[in-house]
């Protein structure tokens, strides 16, 4: 049972991107309408080309809309550059890429409490042992990347988004390296932190049987949501 | 300060990850400041060891036979041969000279040691094998008035230490490095074979070894001592001096000119102050310093240029890895930073390590400049103090600093959307 409420946390309006190559103009988003709440969980789902990335950059403030209104975490994003979108990032937005993107050089640890130290605040190492405990790696915490399963280093990501208590979990085909086995860990892992801690997890995937353990499906077809649904047995919010 | 040094761990972190590539930059780094303190060293010792000779030298102003002053003024400082003599006549004309504080005449010959031949100064190994020595027939009174400094050796062997009477013919005193060499103590015999002006074999002749010299640290060291008279017999030029030493009551450029004016009327005298020999050797080998310079300025260049490579190479390999940072929450000031670090350690680093090998081969580079030039002058001519490796892990790491601004600037304006596309490719 999520913990779903009606607190938006994102909403964006009308969204655009547009991408110029030479005279040709590519709409990778075309006109999104999208509203995303705390506590719940929203998967994306389309084929490639569809315009999932680039969605979820901009909800992640990785990227600005061409045109359109967007609000993340009560904040006006739509015109800002790329020095005003870190602050909103900062401390709000938590990251998990299909690549893991972990640092090689930096143990596990390291790797968590990475955030922290471009927030300037010193690690609290009971915290960071807790945020570990939560994704099943306290075992883990002095190894490096490289020592690590694909699964374990999607958590050290995960426990990256949590160490600085971001609001927004933002997943790019987080099981898309990842085994079955390992894939169900993770969601199981998204579901637990949005009924635990309220989080609000955006996810694109490509798989279909994962999309639907969300909260609502979001499909996206040629930068339009084509289809918006919620599966069986979840309950409307909001 | 937290993050400062959370970067700079991240930094070191990130500089051992490729520690082959890390290790020949810093070599890089370390080969250009090694060879500029070295050169800073040596510009700074070569200057001390002029200034600390020509101090020793006791005298202000040397009158000498005309010819070149640079040759003359080093075979003062320094020895040699193809010596040019004064007329006996000129210590009396030049004696009563009013400015004169106190003169002192020197009468310097090569004398060859017992068993080996007389080399010119310029020959290949005169100057290793030791086979000639200076043969410097002095004043004891005013010479020593010249050179205050100059001290009897003590301890076992060396009780007793004196100077010759002035009409002796048989008593010498050594200098510290003579003895040394020679293994004599006071009372010891010393033999030379002289060869007398006009004559073309030499005539042996023994001496006493009536005191031996502390070291000062100049030819002084490296020079047997005997009475002027007897070494003009000896060397058959009654009444000739190689130079007459001086100290004018006042000495400024103004009373210099005017004593040098009064006696370049003497049509075969020459009047060089120190301060003119200090500036011709100087001189002498600033052209070489600055083509040593020119090859640092260079290495430095080279350095620098593989270190801005080092560091661009770095940041596109860690494009994605910086898309994630900045992604993370990182502003473009911390990236900045963090690269810029990673320069500036590489730059700081390198200084240490050139410092460090430039300190442990002072001597092979004393030795080599040496045996590539006679530099006039005695002593240690290079001087790493801890000013010029100072000055050199400044310099290093202000290069750093305009080095790291461009891969820094790079990295920092890096859009993390398209850096973590980039690395995922």
């Amino acid at each position: 049972m999520s913990k779903a409420n009606n607190e938006v946390i994102i909403e964006g309006r009308g969204l655009k991107r547009y991408y110029h190559r030479g005279i040709e103009t590519v709409k990778a988003l075309d006109g999104v309408d999208i509203t995303i709440r705390k506590g719940e969980m929203v998967s994306i789902l389309g084929p490639s080309g569809s315009g999932k990335t680039t969605l979820i950059n901009i909800l992640s403030c990785l990227d600005a809309p061409t045109d359109g209104t967007l609000n993340v975490a009560g904040k006006p994003v739509a015109g800002l550059k790329e020095d005003d979108l870190v602050e909103i990032r900062r401390g709000n937005l938590g990251f998990v890429f299909q690549q893991f993107h972990l640092l090689p050089t930096l143990t596990v640890t390291e790797n968590v409490e990475l955030p922290l130290l471009f927030l300037g605040k010193k690690p609290d190492p009971v915290h960071t042992r807790e945020v570990l405990a939560m994704v099943g790696l306290s075992d883990r915490a002095t190894h490096l990347p490289s020592e690590l399963s694909g699964g374990q280093m999607q958590r050290v990501a995960i426990a990256r988004a949590l160490i600085i208590d971001s609001k927004i979990l933002v997943a790019d085909e987080p099981t898309g390296n990842l085994d079955r086995v390992s894939g169900e860990a993770i969601f199981q892992l998204f579901k637990k932190l949005v009924n635990e801690k309220g989080l609000a997890i955006i996810i694109t995937t490509h798989n279909m049987a994962f999309g639907y353990e969300a909260d609502r499906v979001i499909t996206l077809e040629d930068g339009k949501i084509v289809k918006e649904e919620r599966p069986p047995g979840k309950a409307q919010v909001g | 300060m937290y993050q400062l040094l959370g970067f700079a761990a991240l930094a070191i972190k990130n500089l051992r990850r490729r520690v082959v590539r890390t290790v020949l930059t810093v070599a890089g780094v370390g080969l250009a400041v090694a060879v500029a303190v070295s050169l800073g060293g040596f510009m700074l010792g070569y200057r001390e060891a002029i200034n600390k000779s020509i101090e020793m030298l006791g005298f202000q102003v040397m009158i000498m036979a005309k010819g070149c002053p640079y040759e003359a003024a080093t075979m003062m400082l320094k020895g040699g041969t193809g010596l040019l003599y004064l007329p006996g006549d000129t210590l009396d004309k030049v004696k009563n000279d009013p400015d004169i504080a106190s003169i002192t005449p020197v009468f310097v010959g090569v004398a060859q040691k017992e068993g080996s031949g007389i080399r010119d100064d310029g020959a290949p190994g005169a100057t290793k094998d030791k086979s000639f020595t200076i043969i410097s027939g002095i004043d004891a009174p005013s010479f020593v008035t010249m050179k205050p400094w100059l001290k009897f050796k003590g301890g076992a062997g060396y009780e007793g230490g004196r100077w010759f009477g002035a009409a002796s013919k048989s008593e010498v005193v050594i200098g510290f490095e003579a003895a040394e060499y020679e293994q004599r103590k006071v009372g010891d015999t010393f033999y030379a074979s002289i060869t007398p002006n006009g004559a073309t074999m030499p005539v042996r002749h023994e001496f006493k070894v009536v005191g031996v010299l502390e070291r000062t640290g100049t030819q002084d060291d490296g020079t047997v001592f005997m009475p002027i008279d007897a070494a003009r017999e000896f060397f058959n030029r009654p009444n000739q001096v190689t130079i007459l030493g001086i100290k004018l009551k006042e000495f400024n450029q103004f009373k210099m000119r005017e004593f040098e004016n009064r006696w370049l009327k003497l049509p075969e005298v020459q009047v060089v102050g120190l301060q003119q020999v200090k500036n011709t050797l100087v001189g002498l080998v600033a052209t070489a310093q600055t083509m040593i310079a020119a090859v640092a300025v260079i290495a430095v260049i080279v350095a620098l240029i593989g270190v801005i490579n080092t560091i661009l190479m770095s940041v596109y390999e860690r494009t994605g890895e910086i898309g994630i940072m900045k992604a993370l929450g990182a502003r473009r000031s911390d990236i900045f930073e963090l690269i810029w670090l990673e320069t500036l350690m590489i730059c700081l680093f390198g200084a240490l390590v050139g410092s460090l090998v430039a300190v442990i081969g002072t001597g092979v580079v004393e030795r080599a400049i040496k045996s590539l030039a006679n530099l006039g002058v005695s002593g240690s001519i290079v001087q790493i103090t801890p000013g010029v490796i100072g000055y050199a892990i400044l310099g290093a790491v202000i290069l750093g600093f305009f080095g790291g601004l461009y891969p820094a600037w790079r990295a920092a304006s890096m859009r993390p959307v398209d850096a973590i596309r980039e690395g995922a490719a």
